[in-house]
């Protein structure tokens, strides 16, 4: 009796077999439709990996100089680029790490190079002059402080990310 | 800066902080001598790109001065001196060309700009940290002498 129930006729055979085929030749035409759509979403935002630059143990009160290497991707083209941090553990102990670019134009500044105005960095372009911690010397170029990279300390190495102007860091 | 579209722009803005042309000037031949050239050449680009990066606020990376070693020096050099007059009319009053090739230290008096003759570096079998000392040395150099001559 049951036998009789279940029993498929033609017609439901074709139709289903019909909808089982196509919806799978459905399902491979618009998986990579969706996933092609989907795809900036999923992957992660670019660059916000951090990179190993220094031991925590060499960081000092002074500013050093650390430079490093990030991976940047456009497009298809993978490149590495040079990068360089001001490194340096302030008065309670925290580290602090600058970026080195200029606000002004982007050239690249120094600490402590500039003998009239000694413990500042300094741009050596249109003389701009920044405090130990950043700040901006007002009466020279730069009309804002030096961008501070994210960091983290992981088995006594320091990491950085990316820089980002202060207040945000 | 360099000669880019993005920089450019830049330039159009803050045209009244930027007052340096870096020239490299790169000698080219294919016959005999054509690796020593390439090489010296391929130095100086790489040398004028990181002194760029670090000075990019004040000053331009033009493209290289590219001549045959058969050019006729006489040639040559009025040839780089049209480019530094033209440069020097648009607001660029210094003028700095970095070079490898020996040949224009006998016509230095002769140019409009300041020359930097850099040592040639046989790079090909170097390793790399090797490598990135000697750049690091001849960059931190280069940077000087153009600091100083802005002063």
């Amino acid at each position: 009796m049951s036998e009789k129930k279940h029993r498929v006729s033609r017609r439901q055979f074709l139709n289903y077999t019909l909808t089982g085929v196509g919806g799978f030749m459905a399902a491979g035409i618009l998986m990579p439709m969706a996933r092609f759509a989907l795809d900036p979403i999923l992957k992660g935002e670019a660059g916000a990996e951090l990179v190993p630059v220094a031991q925590v143990k060499d960081i000092t009160t002074e500013p050093q100089r650390f430079d490093f290497k990030v991976k940047v991707k456009d497009a298809w083209y993978e490149s590495e680029e040079p990068k360089s941090a001001w490194v340096y553990k302030d008065d309670k102990g925290e580290i602090v790490a600058l970026s080195p670019i200029c606000k002004h134009l982007g050239c690249t500044v120094n600490w402590n190079a500039d003998k009239a105005h000694p413990n500042q960095f300094f741009c050596p372009c249109h003389y701009g002059r920044y405090t130990k911690d950043g700040t901006n010397v007002p009466g020279t170029p730069p009309m804002h402080p030096l961008d501070r990279y994210e960091y983290k300390v992981k088995d006594g190495k320091l990491y950085l990310g990316k820089a980002k102007p202060r207040g945000e860091a | 800066m360099k000669w880019t579209a993005n920089d450019v722009d830049m330039y159009e803005k803050e045209r009244q902080y930027i007052d340096t042309a870096v020239i490299p000037l790169i000698p080219l031949t294919l016959s005999e001598g054509a690796k020593a050239a390439v090489s010296g050449g391929e130095f100086v680009q790489l040398l004028t790109s990181e002194i760029e990066r670090q000075l990019k606020g004040r000053l331009f990376l033009l493209p290289p001065f590219a001549y045959f070693t058969a050019e006729e020096q006489s040639a040559r050099t009025e040839r780089l001196n049209d480019w530094t007059s033209q440069l020097k009319e648009s607001g660029l009053h210094h003028v700095f060309y970095v070079t490898g090739d020996r040949a224009w230290k006998e016509y230095e008096p002769d140019l409009l700009g300041e020359l930097f003759l850099l040592p040639v570096v046989p790079f090909e079998h170097m390793d790399e940290a090797y490598k990135r000392q000697i750049v690091h040395d001849q960059t931190s150099k280069l940077l000087n002498a153009f600091i100083s001559r802005w002063t």
